[in-house]
């Protein structure tokens, strides 16, 4: 009856509010009652030479990787005749606004691609399976990943998520346009300080160029405190990992003289960008660099039609700051029915060398280091210089931070609001610093 | 049998209850589990605590977003309502000519409301208010060199979202049409012969005939005005900027739900909100005696 009661609460409350991406929902609807029967009627230990059994998979991206998932899943099914695999996808915001209520229905997709930021929320709330005992029972075969790669997908010494590729912040700029200007490249393994980089803000301004379009607050502001030794989060994930507000004043005022300095994109074109590799500086060549995670830079230098290279984004002082990440992970549903086809499906995902021959490294380098080996003739000269740069990047970080906290979601809506009030100058940035920290800790207090 | 057939009750009963059913399960059942949760602290994952007022109390006292929210509302209802109803009454006073092609132009002023509320039209308006938009390029023409996007800043974003609003006057158009063809020409014939100009007609003829319309326009018009929630997350895409200038009311709640998934703060903002909306109802019904006229007063 609760399930029943939740549903409808949900449901009435979608309806009444918002009638998008109905096409989407309605198909998902279709999939959700399909594969509870079949879910239900397949035996729980589903194998290749089984009864049929139904996998639902979930993921968000853009076309290509809708495209490319696809066509592994279809590979997959003919390895397995018996398996039937029920693809459900959407982009990332719309993929979290659907799961939230599936979740409350108790009908969560089998396999669940994963964000960091939502880990905890998940798997702190019981929704998602420990996959230790199917490592341990080799099922899901991890001897070729390095235990540091795991790590970023263990709460409490359990694994819940299954890294799906490593990625690394990285600086991605445009040669030609940089010799243009007369700025000198630094050597692609040293890269900037902020401060060096900064300083080529007025040669760049006096061209009409950006230095770069934004920092994302909740990847640059942690990534900062990073390189002062702090964590963004406390680790029991009840506060603020700083109590010092002078962090968030210094970066921040830093960030202000960029801003009012017209280094960076105005907050009203901000707030109307998409974000799309078309829409990028670089690739538009109208900023000096743009500073993202490693796996965008395919479809930014797609978009570019230039020659395009990774630099090690500027770090504080030294680059203790950088890690790898998770570019995303593979989860399974507490909830599932067939977890065993559901992590033999993972596996796939993560070890077969002909499956990732198609994926070619789109979710993150691969984890495995006997795929990216096979893999490696494949690749396009673009898809060369990430792998190279994650190579790079893992001889020269730091252990990740482990997943954020329930709430960050909030925390992280909270610091972007912060700052623009900031921008927009209707607050001092040591106001700003003052109230982020007190409304932050806040709504991280209830996790006690 | 008898009995059965002469039983009138069980048969009205019979032939009502497919909809009496579905108001009980769709409408009412989730009406009374959400007015349940919104005394807990329910998150969609796990089971609910009992929290008595606490999200009422965090809601008042505690929560400065939402007021900025309800201020935004407010504006945006107190903006587009009467813009739009004076809007569609003057159309529908240009379209009560008997002139030719007149039905042509009846449906081409009602296109926009009928695509209105989607998502397509949204996305169009960013176009339209952005920096590299149409508007922009018009100022241009005459040398104004405005590259500022009007969706993108604060001051103006909201206004964007009035100017949609009223851009959809299409439906209460139309009932104002219905209800300018009902007024009888002769009326207007008489007053002209008695020396009354189109201004004077325009007060005394047409507006009290047109009260009851005007009444039903503006609180169907205020209702859904509050509702409003399309516009404001395809435009803000779904956060409601910038500086919270277009955090509609509908898109805060669903925020609460769905983006930091706290069903139990949502319900009882929807509970909030629904009461609110029924006294404003109420109070523009209450007024509604010193300014509408009814023909038939006094009869029935």
């Amino acid at each position: 009856m609760k399930k029943l009661t939740t549903t409808l609460v949900a449901a009435s409350l979608m309806i009444g509010l918002a009638a998008c991406g109905s096409g989407n929902n309605d198909n998902n609807a279709g999939n959700a009652a399909a594969s509870g029967s079949a879910g239900s009627s397949a035996s729980a230990t589903a194998k290749s030479d089984d009864k049929p059994v139904t996998v639902r998979v979930a993921w968000w991206g853009g076309q290509s990787r809708h495209d490319y998932t696809l066509k592994v899943i279809d590979m997959y099914e003919k390895l397995h005749p018996n398996v039937t695999i029920e693809p459900e996808y959407a982009a990332f915001d719309d993929y979290w606004k659907k799961l939230a209520p599936q979740a409350a229905a108790n009908q969560l997709p089998d396999v669940i691609q994963m964000d960091i930021s939502y880990l905890n929320q998940y798997a702190g709330r019981n929704q998602l399976a420990d996959l230790t005992p199917y490592t341990e029972s080799g099922k899901l075969d991890v001897s070729a990943v390095a235990e540091t790669t795991l790590a970023g997908g263990k709460i409490d010494g359990k694994l819940y998520a299954m890294n799906a590729g490593s990625n690394a912040l990285t600086m991605m700029v445009d040669p030609a346009m940089l010799k243009s200007l007369g700025i000198e490249e630094p050597a692609a393994d040293k890269g900037w300080t902020w401060d060096e980089f900064a300083a080529l803000g007025d040669k760049a301004k006096a061209q009409g160029k950006l230095l770069f379009s934004d920092l994302r607050h909740d990847v640059f502001f942690p990534f900062y405190l990073r390189g002062q030794g702090k964590l963004m989060y406390a680790a029991d994930g009840t506060k603020l990992g700083y109590d010092d507000d002078k962090l968030f004043i210094d970066y921040y005022n830093k960030y202000q003289q960029w801003y009012d300095k017209g280094y960076t994109m105005s907050l009203d074109k901000l707030s109307q960008s998409k974000g799309t590799p078309e829409e990028d500086l670089v690739a538009l060549g109208t900023a000096l660099s743009s500073n993202q995670w490693s796996n965008q830079f395919i479809g930014i230098s797609a978009a570019a039609k230039r020659d395009l290279d990774l630099l090690p984004v500027p770090g504080w002082d030294t680059n203790k700051a950088l890690f790898l990440k998770p570019s995303m992970y593979f989860t399974v549903a507490n909830s599932s029915k067939v977890k065993d086809a559901a992590i033999d499906f993972i596996n796939y995902f993560i070890n077969d060398v002909e499956a990732n021959k198609v994926i070619l490294g789109e979710r993150g380098v691969p984890v495995s280091s006997k795929v990216q080996e096979a893999i490696r003739p494949n690749l396009t000269p673009e898809q060369t210089k990430v792998f190279d740069y994650v190579a790079w990047a893992e001889k020269n970080s730091s252990e990740m931070n482990p997943p954020n906290p329930v709430g960050a979601v909030e925390v992280d809506a909270l610091l972007k609001a912060e700052v623009e009030k900031i921008l927009y100058k209707q607050i001092t940035v040591e106001k700003g610093a003052a109230e982020f920290r007190e409304k932050a800790n806040a709504i991280l207090a209830k996790n006690k | 049998m008898t009995k059965f057939r002469e039983n009138n009750h069980l048969v009205g009963y019979l032939f009502t209850a497919p909809f009496i059913i579905g108001f009980l399960i769709f409408t009412m059942f989730p009406m009374l589990a959400s007015l349940y949760y919104s005394f807990t602290d329910y998150n969609l994952f796990e089971a609910p605590n009992w929290v008595g007022f606490d999200n009422y109390k965090t809601m008042f006292t505690g929560d400065d977003q939402y007021w900025k929210s309800v201020s935004v509302t407010f504006t945006y209802v107190v903006a587009s309502v009467p813009l739009r109803l004076a809007f569609a009454l003057a159309v529908a006073m240009l379209l009560n000519k008997a002139i030719g092609g007149i039905g042509l132009y009846r449906s081409a002023y009602y296109l926009p409301s009928l695509i209105g509320g989607s998502v397509a039209v949204s996305i169009m308006w960013t176009q339209v208010f952005g920096d590299k938009g149409l508007l922009n390029s018009f100022l241009n023409l005459f040398g104004a060199h405005a590259t500022t996007s009007w969706i993108g800043s604060p001051g103006t974003a909201i206004w964007t979202l009035v100017a949609l609003s009223v851009w959809q006057f299409g439906s209460s158009m139309l009932i104002f049409l219905a209800g300018l063809k009902s007024i009888p020409a002769s009326l207007h014939e008489a007053a002209n012969v008695d020396g009354a100009g189109a201004v004077r007609r325009f007060f005394k003829i047409t507006l009290p005939i047109l009260s009851p319309i005007i009444l039903f326009n503006l609180i169907m018009q205020t209702i859904s005005a509050f509702m409003t929630f399309t516009p404001a997350y395809v435009i803000s895409r779904g956060e409601g900027g910038p500086l919270d200038s277009t955090l509609l009311y509908s898109l805060y709640l669903y925020k609460r739900a769905f983006q930091f998934t706290q069903m139990g703060y949502a319900s009882a903002m929807a509970w909030v909100m629904l009461l609110t909306v029924g006294i404003i109802a109420l109070i523009l019904f209450q007024t509604s005696k010193y300014w509408v006229h009814y023909e038939s007063k006094g009869e029935s």
